[in-house]
C-alpha cells in the first residue's frame, strides 16, 4: 500500500477511537469537564493519569528498545525545555476551557454528537487558533511546535 | 429500540488506559501524539489548500467527529440533534450562551497555539514522553482552569 494513503488510514482510524473513548467516557459532556473543574469528581483526573500512567511507562520502554515504528521509521520522542510561551500560553488555554467546558478534540465528539453549540465551540477554536497564526507571522517569530504537536515527517507531509 | 451497547458512561479505569494505549499505538505506527490542536490547524491549512498542509491531520480530524458519534450512537441516549450546555441555557438564553462559547473557545484556541499543544497533546500525550514542556504546560492550564471555574461559580453565585 501506498505509505501516504497507510498514513491517512491509521490518522482516521487512530481519530476515531480517540474520538470513541472520549465519548464513552462523556469528556464531551460540558458537566462532566464542569465538575471535574470545581474539583466534585476527580474521574477526568484518574482517567488522565490512566492513560499516562499507561503509555508513559510503554514509550519509555520502547524508546530504551530504540523501536521502530511502523509508517514513521524510529520510534522519536520530543522533549522540550519548559518555555514562557508554554507557561502563558497553558494558562490562558485553561481560562478558555474553563468558560467553554470542553477542549479540542471533545468539543468535536460533542458537535459529532449532535450538539448545536459544540459547533459554535469548533468554530471559535479555529478562530483563536489563526488569531495566534496571526499574530506569530506579523511578529516574525516562528510558531510554536510543541511536544504535543510532534514535527511531521517531511516525506509524508502532503 | 435497540438496547444501549455502551454503560451510559465507561468508567476512568477503563478509559484512561484505553486512551494510554491508543496512544502507545499511534507512536508505535505513525510515529506521532495523538494530539488535537495540531489536528485543527493541519485541517484548516488543507480544507483552504495552504502549500505544506499535512492532510492526514484532515482525516484524522475526521476520524475523532466519526468516533465521537458512534460512541453517542450506541449509548442510550443516542444521537441527538440539540443545542447542548443545558446547565448554561438554563441559567441564560441561548444567544448568549453561544457568544460566551465562542469567546471562549476562541481564548482557548489562541492559547493552545502559544503553548504548542492542548490537554491532549501536552496533557497526556507530551507529558507521556517526559517532556518538560509538556509538565508545565498541562501544570498551568489546570491551575487556570480550576481556578477559572471557581471564580465564574463565585461570582455567579453559585449557579454555574
Amino acid at each position: 500500500m501506498n505509505r501516504a494513503i497507510a498514513h491517512k488510514l491509521a490518522g482516521l482510524a487512530f481519530g476515531a477511537g480517540f474520538g470513541f473513548v472520549l465519548g464513552a467516557a462523556r469528556l464531551h459532556e460540558y458537566d462532566t469537564i464542569h465538575d471535574m473543574l470545581l474539583l466534585r469528581e476527580p474521574d477526568v483526573f484518574l482517567l488522565m493519569g490512566g492513560a499516562i500512567g499507561v503509555s508513559l511507562p510503554l514509550l519509555w520502554l520502547l524508546e530504551r528498545a530504540g523501536a521502530t515504528t511502523l509508517l514513521g521509521g524510529r520510534l522519536a520522542l520530543s522533549r522540550s525545555r519548559a518555555q514562557r510561551h508554554h507557561v502563558v500560553g497553558g494558562i490562558t488555554f485553561g481560562v478558555g476551557w474553563a468558560v467553554v467546558g470542553t477542549c479540542p478534540a471533545p468539543a468535536l465528539v460533542m458537535l459529532a454528537s449532535g450538539a448545536g453549540l459544540g459547533a459554535v465551540a469548533v468554530a471559535g477554536l479555529f478562530v483563536g487558533l489563526r488569531l495566534r497564526d496571526v499574530q506569530t507571522s506579523r511578529r516574525a517569530v516562528a510558531p510554536t511546535v510543541g511536544d504535543g504537536e510532534h514535527h511531521e515527517v517531511p516525506a509524508l507531509a502532503h | 429500540m435497540y438496547a444501549a451497547l455502551l454503560p451510559d458512561r465507561l468508567p476512568w479505569w477503563i478509559a484512561g488506559p484505553a486512551l494510554g494505549l491508543l496512544v502507545t499505538g499511534f507512536f508505535l505506527v505513525a510515529n506521532q501524539p495523538l494530539g488535537a490542536t495540531g489536528a485543527y490547524v493541519e485541517t484548516a491549512n488543507t480544507v483552504l489548500r495552504r502549500p505544506g498542509a499535512v492532510t492526514w491531520r484532515a482525516r484524522y480530524f475526521v476520524g475523532i467527529a466519526l468516533g465521537g458519534f458512534i460512541a453517542a450512537s450506541l449509548t442510550d441516549t443516542g444521537f441527538a440533534p440539540r443545542a447542548g450546555y443545558d446547565t448554561l441555557t438554563a441559567e441564560w438564553p441561548l444567544g448568549v450562551v453561544a457568544v460566551v462559547v465562542f469567546v471562549g473557545a476562541i481564548v482557548m484556541g489562541f492559547g493552545a497555539r502559544m503553548a504548542g499543544g492542548c490537554t491532549s497533546g501536552h496533557g497526556i500525550c507530551g507529558t507521556a514522553q517526559r517532556s518538560p514542556a509538556s509538565w508545565a504546560a498541562m501544570m498551568s492550564f489546570m491551575a487556570s482552569a480550576v481556578a477559572t471555574t471557581w471564580i465564574v461559580h463565585l461570582l455567579t453565585g453559585g449557579s454555574v
